[in-house]
């Protein structure tokens, strides 16, 4: 089945394009700077160099000042200061009440699951400075309730009411990224990093499509996100 | 402390840059509705009609005449549309219901609430329509081929 058409109104004409562009740029000049990063650098430095806890500002943020938004924290290996298996987990949550204009009530929250890596391209990689480029695979599985205030059947007349609860979905996706991370203070470091996300397979139950998915944002928005990462060397 | 800074001032960036993005995508073909598909031409003139909740009648098609193809709307929410077909010149009127399911259909909060239908099964009176039969029973944004075959006496 042809899927319909969509119409996108966008307050930066093409701004996902354009963030998408830059993200690339860097990444390429980046790696152009850096031969060979992926190349486990021999010296006198230990493999094994410890973990990190860190949590993500923004998601904390767009909570206070949303109706969605997602508590996240991650833990991850440093080897070598060059290599960093991760496993990220966070707990998103939507609860978007009696929109003005269509009356949608849409709520939803679950935790949400990340792993992969990052890699460390910068030349000098003991500094405690890192810019990184990785990747991560996502899953959640999720349940929405929807409703929606009563409204007219347009010509019946009717009075109508849309309620769809305890929906169950899932989603997949992957993640490309690109980050910088430095040295504030001790063990302390602040970094962000901006995504590129790829959803892979998705289960949207039976009621359409979903809004927002835990983890991942809604669906109708950029396939950009950032994150502000606190983090402490342990 | 320079570089912090740096770290610091990106991130305020990227915050300004983000929320920017947010778009409203809804689709533009977002009207349910069920086509019929004549045989051959309307060689009569036809005004189709229901009735509301309140008791009163609305017109859903108003006087349509050469016509091999015509569009009606489908209740959101009603087990059963009671149409009324009513053909002026040969002056009578056939009724017609059409039994179907009702699937809430929701695509994103900005956009408007929407039902998909499957339609179960189509009954009629036979004083100017000959037949009615579903081909297409999925009633919902694609309309890929008519819901509806129908013949006039």
């Amino acid at each position: 089945m042809k899927s319909p058409r969509l119409i996108s109104t966008y307050s930066f004409g093409s701004c996902r394009r354009a963030l998408l562009l830059v993200c690339v740029a860097l990444l390429c000049c980046t790696a152009a700077s850096a031969q060979g990063f992926f190349r486990y650098q021999r010296d006198s430095i230990p493999f094994f160099r410890g973990f990190s806890v860190s949590v993500d500002m923004v998601g904390l943020v767009r909570m206070q000042l949303s109706d969605y938004g997602q508590y996240e924290g991650a833990l991850r290996l440093n080897l070598h200061d060059q290599y960093f298996p991760i496993f990220e987990m966070g707990y998103g949550r939507a609860n978007h009440e009696d929109d003005e204009v269509t009356g949608f009530t849409y709520k939803t929250q679950a935790p949400y699951f990340r792993i992969g890596a990052d890699v460390n391209i910068m030349k000098r990689k003991h500094t405690g400075n890192r810019v990184f480029i990785g990747f991560r695979y996502a899953f959640t599985s999720y349940k929405v309730d929807i409703d929606c205030r009563p409204f007219a059947d347009p010509y019946w007349k009717w009075s109508t009411h849309f309620r769809a609860h305890d929906v169950a979905c899932s989603q997949q996706w992957a993640e490309l990224l690109f980050g910088l991370d430095g040295r504030v203070w001790g063990p302390l470091h602040l970094g962000w990093s901006a995504r590129y996300r790829i959803r892979v397979s998705h289960d949207d139950g039976s009621i359409g499509k979903t809004w927002y998915v835990p983890g991942f944002g809604t669906q109708d928005s950029s396939a950009l996100d950032a994150t502000f990462n606190v983090s402490i060397d342990i | 402390m320079r570089k912090t800074l740096s770290i610091i001032c990106a991130f305020c960036c990227s915050l300004g840059l983000f929320p920017s993005c947010s778009g409203i995508e809804c689709p533009v073909e977002n009207r349910v509705y069920t086509l019929y598909q004549g045989a051959d031409t309307l060689r009569d003139t036809l005004t189709v009609f229901t009735h509301r909740a309140d008791g009163t009648d609305t017109i859903l098609l108003n006087q349509a005449s050469y016509v091999v193809s015509f569009e009606l709307p489908i209740s959101y929410q009603a087990p059963v549309d009671t149409l009324f077909f009513r053909f002026h010149r040969a002056a009578v009127t056939d009724t017609v219901y059409v039994a179907k399911t009702n699937e809430p259909h929701f695509e994103s909060v900005d956009c408007n609430a929407a039902f998909f239908h499957t339609l179960q099964s189509v009954t009629f009176t036979r004083h100017a329509i000959a037949g009615l039969t579903i081909n297409n029973p999925a009633v919902n944004y694609e309309v890929s081929s008519p819901h509806f075959h129908i013949q006039f006496r």
